[in-house]
Order: C-alpha cells, then structure tokens, then sequence
C-alpha cells in the first residue's frame, strides 16, 4: 500500500481497514492479521499500527480478545454507523472544495446530478 | 515507557575543529528513529559515539549503564564491515559474530539469511553494494539487544533490496529495542519512522514524532525536514 507521507501513518491505516470492512474483505467477527503481520504487509512500524488499532478498539469498530487477537465487531449497527460517518467524511470534502469555488448548494446539487447521470451514461 | 538511551551535554571535536557541540538526546525503548541530517554532519560520528568507538565529553548512558562495555554490549551496530578484507568468506565473518558477541543468535541469522537472499559463500570482495548492505543488516540484527544503529542503510541501493532490508527491520526488530537508522534521504522510510531526529550546526536540531509533523503541518517528512534548511516551516 502506498501511503500519502503528508497524511498521519495511523490515520491512513485505519481507513486502510475501514476500507476492507466495507468492501467486505474483512467481514464482522473476521479476524484482523496479527499487528507485525499488518506492518510487514503495509510497510509501517508496529508502534504505528497498535496505535491505529487501539484507537479503533475505542471507537468500537474492532474488538480485542485476550490471547486470541483483533476481531471486527459483530455489531453491524456499528458497522452502518462507520459507513455513514465515511460517507459523510467524502461529502464534506467535496461540498468544501464546491463551496470555496462559489457554488451555492442549488449549484453544488444540480451539478452533482448531472455528474452521476453523465457517468452513468458512460458506463452503459 | 523506559528510555534506552540519554546523552547528556556530549561534545566531541577531531583535529580541533568541532564536529558534535552540546549534544542532548533521549531515546525511549521500542521505537524506530531516523537519524537525518547533510553528509557530514555528524551523524556517523554520533552513532560511534553511542557504541564507545569514540569518545567525546559529556555523558551517554545506553540502558542506564555509563561503562564502555555496556555501551558494546547493549548496542549492535556494525560499520561497513571495514575490518575484515575482501577475500574473506561471509562464513568466516560469521563465525567471528559469533565468536565476539555472546548475543549472536544464529537462527535469527539463519532466517535473516533466507529472507535476504543472501550468499553466505561468498567473499566480502565479490559482494555488490545491495549484498553487502544486505550482510550488514542480518549481522546487525542476528544480535538480540536493546539498541540497533544502520548508519546509511539505503545509499546506492536497488528499490527491490530497499524494500526487503525495510521488511527485514519490520519483521526482526525485537518489540523492546529501539533502533537508530540514519539517512539523509527519507522518504523511502519515512513511514516505519517512529520520530526523526536531525542533526544540524553541530547538535540535535530537531526531535519530533513523525505522525506528529503530519498532523501539526500538514507535511511529509522529507519536505519538513527541507522546511529546516530553507528558514523555517511555512504554515499555510
């Protein structure tokens, strides 16, 4: 994986593996890859990846099993709640960057309707 | 969280001229941390200093021990393995690791071995600059210690032996020992530092975390550490 050396490490591994939840590749009570595993995998430091972890434990999105590992919850009201809080993560930055171009929200919703009909016009 | 190494007010000056000035530096247990700073700006001389080759004023007390034989005994580091000559065999110098560092784990070696390709038939002489960075590294962390220097690990490297030495350092680097890799070109290894450390007008000019220039900056570690030599850090 590639990171973005502007971005915090810990910041980019977290969407890294909400990424994986949502797409499904780690799906509820999966078991996540040991932490060296992770680091190895991703090419970051192991300290790194606990942190990214341990804020993810918190958040309760990943649960840690004593002596078992990192397992993504079964709480799929969880798991709708992050889905919504990463889109919502998405909008805000697209609305921003219209919004700093002087779009009003009329502008901003006419222009993303017409953006999803043209593409959806180019994938037929 | 416990500190591996402290310097304390360390001098050091070679030929009259001053290399290292005021040199304070506290290292925790557990981390990764680059050493950056312009081609002769101490940084080697720092590290031979950590491992008592050399010997400034001031203090340096590497896992709360002061004595020299400590310092050898808790730090691995192995410089450019200059003292042996070029028709011996990897196998003999080896042998010699294992003779001299009562730490020497040869299935650590063995596994660092496979996992870099490496030749162990070969001799020093016969070895590209890639293979014998690549020597270096399983030597240096075949020892199970506290404290690991790489002094310049990546200069004049292929990208494929770049990212097996990176993976080698991931994968062997003990949970409870700090390593110090020092470079002065980052951006290859910017994502498994821990914190940077700069070395600039004689001492340590900088000691910051790396996500923590991130997120307060909004830059990448190769253009703060820039940022330094060019006056200041834009914040826009």
């Amino acid at each position: 994986m590639k990171f973005d050396d502007k971005v915090p490490i810990y910041y980019q591994i977290k969407n890294y593996l909400y990424h994986e939840m949502m797409t499904g590749t780690l799906g509820p009570g999966d078991k996540l890859p040991a932490v060296r595993q992770l680091a190895v995998d991703l090419t970051v430091n192991v300290n790194t990846v606990q942190r990214a972890l341990g804020e993810m434990i918190t958040e309760g999105t990943i649960e840690s099993q004593r002596g078992k590992g990192n397992f993504v919850t079964m709480d799929t009201n969880r798991i709708t709640q992050l889905k919504e809080q990463l889109v919502i993560e998405q909008l805000e930055r697209v609305y921003n960057e219209l919004h700093a171009l002087n779009l009003t929200d009329e502008q901003i919703l006419t222009s993303l309707q017409t953006y999803i009909e043209r593409r959806g016009q180019q994938h037929d | 969280m416990t500190n591996v190494l402290t310097i304390e007010q360390l001098s050091y000056k070679h030929n009259l001229k001053t290399i290292l000035e005021n040199v304070d530096l506290t290292l925790e247990t557990g981390k990764i941390v680059g050493l950056l700073g312009e081609n002769g700006a101490g940084k080697t001389t720092l590290m031979r200093l950590i491992t008592g080759s050399a010997k400034g004023s001031g203090t340096i007390t590497v896992c709360g021990d002061r004595a020299v034989a400590h310092q050898k005994s808790n730090v691995s580091f192995t410089e450019q393995l200059k003292g042996f000559r070029a028709n011996t065999k990897i196998d003999r110098i080896v042998d010699f690791y294992r003779a001299v560092y009562p730490d020497f784990n040869g299935q650590r070696f063995e596994e660092l071995v496979t996992f870099l390709q490496i030749d162990t038939s070969l001799r020093l002489g016969a070895l590209s600059k890639g293979m014998k960075e690549k020597v270096v590294i399983a030597l240096t962390l075949a020892r199970q210690t506290h404290l690991y220097l790489l002094d310049e690990p990546f200069s004049g490297i292929d990208s494929m032996s770049r990212k097996r030495i990176i993976s080698s350092i991931i994968k062997w680097k003990p949970d409870d020992a700090t390593m110090i890799i020092s470079d002065h070109y980052v951006s290859e290894i910017a994502p498994i530092l821990d914190e940077i450390v700069v070395v600039k007008d004689h001492t340590i000019y900088t000691h910051r975390q790396s996500d923590e220039i991130r997120e307060e900056f909004g830059l990448g570690i190769e253009a703060y550490y820039e940022s330094l030599y060019e006056g200041g850090v834009n914040h826009d």
